[in-house]
């Protein structure tokens, strides 16, 4: 018990550096919006924020468990539909969304509330869904993941009374401060550093790499990816309601396939195995894509203006994104987290052989 | 690296915006400039452009030259919020949103909460304004539901129909809102009765289901009121001709054009609200010296009748702000409210404090008769659509 705790400790010394260094990134962003004191910076790096959480949430799962999920967007969109049922105004909710009871008519309750609702609600649904697709390995879960998404998506796009179908659910009060998103960064930081250094994730880790050794050795694989699925719910869940409440307006598509593919993009790019890789995949992606806009829009040097065509910028994002899995097909973290160096040195002097940790 | 692009971005940011103040008006484009959208807010901010000159060159407005700037919302919704808000810091006193109201409502968002005015391009749905943005937010088109009231009391009166059939395309609030207007206006009608009713989706590839119903009628009805739009539309209209069937077919303002109807030739029967024809027979020469002028300024005459709606908007908003004598948002948006009837070169317009929309209009009936679209005549309601039936 007491090598136990003393093994589980020094995996928390050892890593600590991680979620410390990219809480440290993600300040220093929100400090830079902050001097810049440009609004449309500002929602900028609120934009970023809210990808960080949801590619963050992504990594929960799919960077521990190795199967690609096509339907975590759905989980955002549960997030984003609670904020449009508990933060409108009653008599607007009332035009729009006619069919829902009246304890949620009536109710009216701050963003943090709403996005902790999100995320429960969200988990909860993962909770179900993930109970019948954890048993699944391999294409088959990542297909029936899509599937969930295409469900969830179509009974959102038709339920009028309750989610007012296809129409924009306008009314959200908008939060326009970037500390609140820092803070959910940061939060889904946390959450999955502490997963992936708990024995769910360790477990769940080994099973990615070697299903048949781990279920040998007594890992309940789907119980393993279960957990990691609801917990990863749960945070897209979140993303999803602060998403909401940066933009004021929720529609169905907006956590369809285009969310899908851009939020997997940058896990990808960033490094599928790595908490680093998921956020500094936002942070470089996201700053690329911002400084292409520029671009586009034309940039004065000396007295001429420089600019580039419009649609420059998916292009040119396309082929950075080309170039980084050419030179590194593992994404830019690979399978390496950001840490600080002294504890690790010393972690690794002094416990050589105990070299499984989160350093897959 | 990553240091040297934050830092690279901070110093392009910081040089960018520059400070709202009094000396200058300035008309802020937060709209697509690049996605699908592009293709419908193009045409119409070409129209406000052509305005905002031809004020400029009558000496401006309150003796000032009307500035410009852009941000474009590349067609996204998140974008959309950030263009809103580049366009406010950048100090625009009406911004100015894409036409689809999803597509505009994070920026007129933004501009609400900055207390300006926003002005949708050529939104069709109620939201497009107070009921789903806020007192400052309008639109410069007209509201769908008066394109099926139109519609229906046209074929009525001019064209003897009794027996209407209704064919709603579930995809989009447009197309309810056209059929929510003639359900309002039907029962209005003395013996015109609905022999049936029946919806689909703009997506699906067949409507045999439905045409078979059609088909099983007694008699094949006067009309049938079509409530769909693009892309879908077309499809429906070559299966209903295929059919054999030679109702006269209804539609909203989404039909108009020429651009699609090489896909059903020899066209008949067909009919189409437009607040301007852009086929060079306006009855007001105005609008056709307006067709030939945009045609000098962008190399080709409009498309469709949603090129009108962005000149409009500059149109009325200018006269507000003259009357108003400011660019302050509550003294326009007074301004605007008190317009009643307002002489514009398509048609009169009014903004009341409780519809910052048009709930009626004059529209030209655009007629095609073997694939040849052109102006049969025009046609206004008599009252304008309640609130209550717009809402539902």
């Amino acid at each position: 018990m007491a090598k136990r705790n003393h093994s589980r400790l020094s995996i928390l010394t050892r890593s600590v550096g991680t979620p410390l260094l990219l809480s440290a990134l993600l300040v220093a962003f929100a400090l830079l919006a902050w001097a810049v004191g440009s609004r449309p910076f500002n929602q900028t790096v609120i934009d970023i924020f809210v990808q960080v959480m949801l590619v963050t949430g992504l990594y929960i799962f799919v960077g521990n468990s190795g199967i690609i999920s096509f339907g975590h967007a759905a989980f955002a969109c549960l997030g984003g539909y609670v904020v449009a049922w508990t933060t409108i105004k009653p008599v607007m909710k009332k035009s729009a969304m006619s069919g829902l009871p009246d304890w949620l008519m009536a109710m009216e309750i701050p963003y943090w509330a709403a996005a902790a609702s999100g995320a429960v609600w969200a988990g909860f649904w993962a909770l179900l869904f993930g109970a019948v697709l954890m048993r699944l390995s391999g294409i088959a879960a990542s297909i029936a993941t899509f599937a969930m998404l295409a469900m969830i998506n179509a009974i959102y796009s038709n339920w009028a009374s309750v989610t007012a179908a296809t129409s924009s659910v306008v009314g959200i009060p908008i939060l326009r401060s970037v500390w609140p998103y820092l803070a959910g960064a940061i939060i889904a930081v946390l959450v999955a550093w502490l997963h992936s250094i708990s024995r769910h994730g360790l477990t769940l880790r080994a099973a990615r790499d070697e299903p048949t050794a781990a279920a040998a050795s007594g890992v309940d694989i789907p119980r393993a990816r279960l957990i990691a699925f609801v917990i990863s719910g749960a945070v897209m869940g979140m993303a999803g309601a602060l998403y909401a409440h940066s933009i004021g307006v929720v529609t169905p598509n907006t956590f369809y396939l285009g969310m899908t593919f851009i939020t997997l993009s940058m896990l990808v790019v960033g490094g599928m195995g790595s908490l680093s890789g998921a956020v500094i995949g936002v942070l470089i992606l996201s700053s690329l894509i911002q400084i292409l806009r520029w671009l586009e829009a034309g940039v004065q040097i000396g007295s001429s203006t420089f600019a580039l065509p419009g649609g420059v910028q998916e292009i040119g994002l396309g082929v950075v994104m080309i170039l980084i899995l050419m030179f590194r097909p593992a994404g830019i973290m690979g399978n390496r987290e950001l840490t600080l160096p002294w504890p690790r040195a010393r972690a690794g002097q002094e416990k050589a052989p105990d070299a499984t940790g989160v350093e897959t | 690296m990553k240091r040297l692009m934050t830092a690279l971005a901070a110093t392009t940011c910081l040089a960018g915006p520059v400070l709202a103040d009094d000396e200058r008006i300035v008309v802020g484009f937060a709209t697509a400039e690049t996605g699908f959208m592009q293709g419908y807010d193009k045409p119409a901010q070409d129209a406000a452009m052509i305005r905002i000159k031809e004020i400029n060159e009558a000496g401006g407005l309150l003796g000032k030259q009307i500035e410009v700037v852009n941000a474009d919302t590349k067609t996204d919704m998140a974008e959309g919020a950030k263009a809103g808000l580049s366009v406010v810091d950048a100090g625009a006193d009406l911004v100015v949103v894409s036409c689809d109201y999803d597509f505009g409502a994070p920026a007129a968002l933004a501009a609400e909460s900055s207390g300006l005015i926003s002005f949708f391009l050529c939104a069709e749905s109620v939201k497009a304004g107070i009921q789903g943005v806020g007192p400052n937010s309008f639109s410069a088109s007209v509201l769908a539901a008066v394109q099926g009231a139109t519609m229906a009391d046209w074929a009525y009166q001019e064209k003897g129909a009794r027996s209407f059939y209704r064919l709603l395309d579930t995809w989009t609030e447009y197309n309810k809102g056209i059929c929510d207007g003639f359900d309002w206006m039907l029962p209005q009608l003395a013996d015109a009765k609905l022999v049936g009713e029946d919806t689909f989706l703009n997506e699906d590839a067949s409507i045999a289901a439905q045409i078979s119903r059609i088909k099983a009628l007694p008699e094949e009805p006067d009309a049938i009121m079509l409530c769909s739009m693009m892309p879908g539309f077309v499809s429906a209209v070559k299966q209903i001709r295929a059919a054999g069937i030679n109702s006269m077919i209804l539609n909203g303002s989404g039909a108009d054009g020429s651009y699609w109807m090489s896909a059903v030739p020899d066209l008949s029967n067909f009919y189409v609200p437009a607040q301007g024809s852009v086929y060079g027979d306006d009855p007001n020469p105005e609008v056709n010296a307006f067709n030939t002028k945009y045609e000098a300024a962008t190399g080709a005459p409009p498309a469709t009748q949603y090129t009108y709606p962005g000149y409009i908007m500059i149109d009325v908003w200018a006269k507000a702000v003259e009357r108003a004598g400011t660019t302050e948002t509550a003294a326009v948006v007074a301004e605007l409210e008190k317009m009643k009837d307002e002489p514009t070169l398509f048609g009169p317009r009014t903004f009341t404090s409780d519809l910052h929309h048009q709930n009626k209009a004059e529209y030209r009936i655009i007629g095609t008769e073997k694939g040849k679209p052109a102006v049969i005549g025009s046609w206004t309601i008599a009252e304008p659509i309640p609130l209550d039936a717009l809402m539902k």
